[in-house]
């Protein structure tokens, strides 16, 4: 490569990242406005709206929502998505190829597609709308994810290591809880921290699928409706902070887990 | 109790084929207890098969496993006292030492007493105390093998299996290793199946050597037969380095045979089965059982040759000499020594093993 297109590549790459973290900046620029409407110059600073956010009973009790079900969704996803990871590891039999497909599809139906075909599946099942069809829906969308990470972590697990547990005295179970499973775990905690992510995040499903109580997304958007204000740029900074910290963490400990094995 | 003179494994006319491919043909075979026997062989030859077979992890399509007198042959590995020490010695990657070690004895359900005792005698016998809380990617190649070991030693088998272990290990760590591996064998009076494709490794350690070739047993007896007294020509060629001799019988009589190769006379003999007169055989000669006279010497063989290459390799020299009619043939030799062009060669007739194929 010639200086020159370095140089060039230089520019490029810096120019993307200026694009990718300006908005973010002045998002968060924006929560520290003395003022009620959106926009330069900031005059004044303050932090009356962080103050507000945690004062703001409903924005609380709508984060513990959202929280719980990106939990439970998530639960739901890391043990669904290992089991059929397991079933489908290393063995060909027939009608596996339609297995992993069919697991692989709810990453690539289009959400809004999926939601309202959840929402009919639930009217005609008799669920009502709520955190129990949100989780629902969440964890099944966030498997197809859960599958793939383990798989690939399943594929470099050498069959020597549950052989040698059998050959110690394990059976399948015990073999599978005290090697397989702590071999996993690197994957389960990248995966599993993905798909809360993906599950606090959602908005479609969550909007088909809500019932009188939001979840934090459909809280910013109903407050959206009534116009732009620093409380959102507030909350949505508590947000990027939280879940930033929750990625790099999962990123971390997966890499120094991974290591050696 | 099994007696001394029962076998501790009877392996009774196993057959396995993978698809087309027949791994194992009618496999019959007693170890008795004690025993560091070695299946040796190239890949395929079905060694492996066996020794999977064994432990569990597979199943022969016909003939039974007979272990300390009970029939196994449907028992999944966890209820054989069968246990193994794999290639890649498959380590916990997530457990330290002792807790590798500890892990086939908690299954057992023994007091918590005895486990950690057991685990004290186990990582002192075999000098890992230093190492108890390392985790696996900690150790070196010899340390993890020493620990891979122990495992296998702590649920006390009845028959511990070695796949190749010393594969992953440098040459001179091997060497070295070897010789730990037959001294701990000795000490704990196992019963060590070992399974490897280094005829070196085979030939320090075992007490009976078990050669293998597409899925039959070519030869099965102490290290010094197989090399002194091959049966076949791909144990003559497996093991060591030789000389093959073909050529027509001339007389035969109980051991001794007499063949004309290339003209010479030469005799040698037939430890299994004596060939009759004009059958065409092959013998076969240790390169360093050849030796090298000024003069015609009194051995029971003695050929004049003409060096014709010499290859210098630090203690002695490879020598090809052509020997025969109008110098038809090649035999090469070892010597330590400078010699002249113009040698005799002789040897026993002992040390010419003619062959069964």
């Amino acid at each position: 490569m010639t200086r020159n297109t370095r140089i060039l590549m230089s520019i490029i790459y810096w120019a993307f990242v200026v694009y990718l973290f300006v908005p973010l900046v002045l998002m968060i620029l924006m929560g520290f406005k003395d003022s009620k409407f959106i926009g330069f110059p900031i005059k004044s600073w303050t932090l009356d709206w962080y103050v507000g956010v945690f004062r703001d009973t409903e924005v609380i009790s709508v984060f513990i929502y959202s929280t719980t079900i990106a939990i439970a969704s998530t639960a739901i996803s890391l043990t669904v998505g290992t089991w059929i990871s397991v079933l489908l590891a290393g063995r060909s039999f027939f009608g596996r190829t339609v297995i992993l497909g069919l697991t692989i599809l709810p990453a690539v139906i289009p959400g809004i597609i999926s939601a309202i075909s959840f929402r009919i599946f639930a009217r005609l099942l008799g669920v009502e709308t709520g955190m129990f069809a949100i989780i629902w829906a969440h964890a099944v969308h966030n498997v197809p994810f859960v599958a793939l990470v383990v798989m690939a972590r399943l594929a470099t697990l050498p069959a020597s290591h549950t052989e040698a547990a059998m050959d110690l005295g394990a059976d399948r179970f015990v073999s599978f809880f005290r090697i397989t499973l702590p071999y996993l775990k690197p994957a389960l905690i990248g995966a599993g921290v993905f798909c809360m992510l993906l599950s606090f995040d959602d908005f479609v499903r969550s909007f088909f699928l809500g019932g009188y109580e939001p979840t934090l997304p459909v809280l910013i958007f109903s407050k959206l409706r009534s116009g732009m204000s620093p409380e959102i740029n507030a909350i949505a900074t508590v947000v990027l902070i939280m879940t930033a910290v929750l990625g790099i963490w999962a990123e971390r400990s997966m890499r120094r887990m991974g290591k050696g094995t | 109790m099994p007696t001394i003179e029962d076998p501790i494994v009877h392996i009774d006319g196993i057959s396995k084929s993978f698809g087309r491919t027949v791994a194992l043909q009618k496999l019959d075979m007693k170890i008795d207890p004690g025993e560091f026997v070695t299946f040796l062989g190239p890949s395929g030859c079905g060694k492996s098969t066996t020794l999977r077979i064994l432990g569990g992890f597979a199943q022969p399509d016909s003939g039974r496993i007979v272990l300390g007198g009970e029939d196994v042959t449907r028992l999944p590995p966890n209820k054989r006292k069968v246990n193994m020490v794999f290639q890649d010695y498959a380590l916990f990657p997530h457990m330290t030492v002792t807790r590798n070690v500890t892990f086939g004895l908690e299954l057992k359900r023994m007091t918590r007493d005895r486990i950690a005792a057991r685990v004290d005698e186990l990582l002192s016998f075999l000098e890992l105390d230093a190492f108890r809380d390392r985790f696996p990617d900690q150790l070196s190649g010899g340390q993890r093998q020493r620990v891979a070991l122990a495992r296998a030693l702590a649920p006390d088998p009845d028959l511990l299996l070695l796949d190749e272990p010393l594969g992953a290990l440098d040459a001179r760590l091997r060497a070295q290793v070897q010789l730990e591996l037959k001294d701990i064998q000795r000490r704990t009076g196992k019963t060590f199946f070992f399974v490897t494709h280094d005829q070196d490794e085979a030939l320090t350690m075992s007490d009976r050597i078990v050669v293998m070739n597409q899925g039959r047993v070519e030869q099965d007896g102490t290290p010094e037969d197989l090399y002194l007294r091959p049966k076949s020509r791909f144990v003559a060629e497996f093991i060591g380095e030789t000389n093959l001799l073909s050529g027509p019988v001339r007389h035969a009589e109980d051991d001794r045979v007499a063949i004309d190769w290339f003209g010479m006379q030469i005799e040698g003999r037939a430890f299994d089965r004596t060939p009759r007169p004009g059958d065409v055989v092959t013998a076969a000669l240790r390169l360093e059982k050849v030796g090298f006279y000024d003069a015609r010497p009194e051995t029971g063989n003695a050929v004049p040759g003409r060096v014709v290459n010499r290859v210098f390799k630090g203690s002695r020299t490879a020598v090809d000499v052509r020997v025969g009619d109008a110098g038809a043939a090649i035999l090469k030799a070892y010597v330590d020594r400078d010699v002249p062009d113009d040698v005799w060669l002789g040897w026993e007739s002992a040390n010419l093993a003619v062959l069964q194929d």
